[in-house]
């Protein structure tokens, strides 16, 4: 499970992030100011908060928009784990957008220009050219990313097992067993988080090879 | 054949460009001289539109194109038949000497990875790099960066190469190097606009010297008119400067 929600919020992140980023960096108006925006608010409030938010401001929003429509639909159908994605992308895609956008900037102009020279087209140029080299620039902070929406994931458990206990109070419930529970996950934990580190010093080993010298 | 007519080009209140007129037989060498700043890299950059001139129109193998208004796919099409050697190289970081030359192959080009692979190889061997096919960018020296630059423009073979000072970003040792293998392409055949301040390649290579100062042509017409002859006090002033050992000619 937790596994699933860091990678459908780091796909759900990465979704919102780079069309954000390409947003501020060519400041399309008013797009650009409401890239701006959800950045700063999101990166500036903690992410219980979104979860919080999400959890329990958007079935009524849901709810109310559904009564209007008369589409006979509940949110209560929703699984909660849906609204979990929705709060946690939310969180992911704002960190990524400020990781992907130093990014792309790094990537020089030149570059983008040779690319035009050649006859490749905007959108060619920027997945073929521009984003490869904006995510090996953003790797170190892409992972921290990772690692940062893995642990993350821990505070889903506080609206399931809100949810699951009937609002029950969760310290009460603590005891040995919960202990023991917890020290084993807090290793699955360290475990990825290695694993993830690992994997990330690979991919910057090879990255080396083309940025040798270079400044990028 | 291309033809430019009347191409102006204004940076904020700068006037860049003040109407150039210029004809580039096909398979001809074309030299661009002038003093930094005569707007030389605006005019080549107009012509793939990596700058938009303001007005004027480009007309590349009988495409015409509006600059006032020109649509996406024009600009697209004169890039297609376009291709251009940066001062800096401009390569693809991420991708190998080869993977560099084949880009564009398959991308714009279409042909499949098997025919764009032999072709990439063959023209990297006619510029010497046929043992660097898997290196990177950052592993070459500078005169080998700006011979794949060479190979990435002229695998695509367009209609005309525009060259914007391709060697002068280099240690002079190797100037040589790249300057040959740009000779070797213009013996080709290949049709080429080339800025630089190589007087010595300017001579031997072109078949036409073009003089630039302040937004304008000052002066055209056969190396031997310009370099021996010049008729402008201006290009005399400029050919003073940049070549003392030519002044006893004029
Ligand atoms: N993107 C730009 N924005 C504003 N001004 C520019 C821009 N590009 C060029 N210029 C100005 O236009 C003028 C002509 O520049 P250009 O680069 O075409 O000259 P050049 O003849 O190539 O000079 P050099 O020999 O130094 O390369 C210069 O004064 C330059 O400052
Ligand atoms: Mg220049």
């Amino acid at each position: 499970m937790t596994l699933l929600i860091t990678a459908v919020s780091l796909i759900g992140g990465f979704i919102i992030a780079v069309p954000a980023a390409l947003v501020r960096i060519n400041r399309v108006p008013v797009l650009s100011q409401i890239a701006s925006a959800y950045v700063t608010v999101i990166r500036g409030t903690p992410m219980l908060m979104h979860l919080f938010l999400i959890y329990y401001g958007l079935p009524i929003l849901i709810d109310s928009v559904s009564r209007k429509l008369n589409l006979g639909f509940t949110s209560v159908s929703i699984p909660i784990v849906y609204f979990v994605f929705v709060a946690f992308s939310l969180t992911a895609g704002a960190y990524m957008t400020e990781v992907i956008r130093a990014g792309i900037q790094a990537v020089d102009r030149g570059q983008v220009e040779a690319a035009y020279s050649v006859g490749m087209t905007p959108v060619q140029t920027f997945k073929r050219i521009v984003l490869p080299q904006a995510l090996a620039v953003s790797l170190l902070n892409l992972s921290s990313e990772v690692i940062g929406m893995l642990h993350g994931t821990t505070l889903a458990f506080t609206v399931s097992i809100t949810e699951i206990n009937g609002r029950a109070n969760i310290v009460a419930s603590t005891n040995w067993k919960f202990f023991e529970a917890y020290i084993a996950a807090a290793l699955m934990f360290w475990g990825l988080t290695v694993l993830i580190e690992r994997v990330t010093a690979r991919i910057e080993k090879k990255i080396n090879t083309f940025n040798r010298g270079g400044v990028a | 054949m291309i033809e430019i007519r009347n191409i102006t080009k204004t940076f904020g209140r700068q006037e860049v460009l003040k109407g150039i007129d210029l004809t580039v037989e096909k398979g001809e060498v074309v030299v661009i001289l002038g003093p930094s700043g005569s707007g030389k890299t605006t005019l080549l950059r107009c012509l793939n539109f990596l700058e938009k001139p303001d007005d004027g129109t480009v007309n590349i193998s009988g495409e015409q194109v509006n600059c006032k208004r020109p649509t996406k796919q024009e600009i697209h099409s004169l890039r297609k038949k376009t291709a251009m050697v940066f001062q800096h190289y401009n390569l693809f970081k991420h991708k190998t000497v080869l993977e560099n030359v084949m880009e564009g192959l398959i991308i714009v080009r279409k042909l499949d990875r098997v025919e764009a692979r032999v072709k990439s190889i063959e023209v990297l061997e006619k510029v010497g790099l046929g043992d660097k096919l898997d290196m990177y960018p950052s592993q070459l020296s500078g005169g080998q960066q700006q011979r794949v630059g060479i190979a990435r423009a002229l695998a695509l073979e367009p209609e005309v190469i525009l060259f914007d000072e391709p060697t002068s970003a280099l240690d002079p040792e190797l100037v040589g190097e790249v300057l040959s293998v740009i000779r070797k392409i213009a013996a080709e055949g290949i049709t080429m606009i080339v800025v630089t301040h190589e007087m010595g390649f300017a001579r031997d290579v072109s078949n036409h010297v073009v003089f630039m100062d302040g937004g304008v042509i000052v002066e055209e017409g056969k190396p031997n008119e310009i370099f021996r002859s010049p008729k402008e006090e201006r290009t005399k002033q400029f050919l003073k400067r940049i070549t003392p050992e030519l002044t006893y000619d004029i």
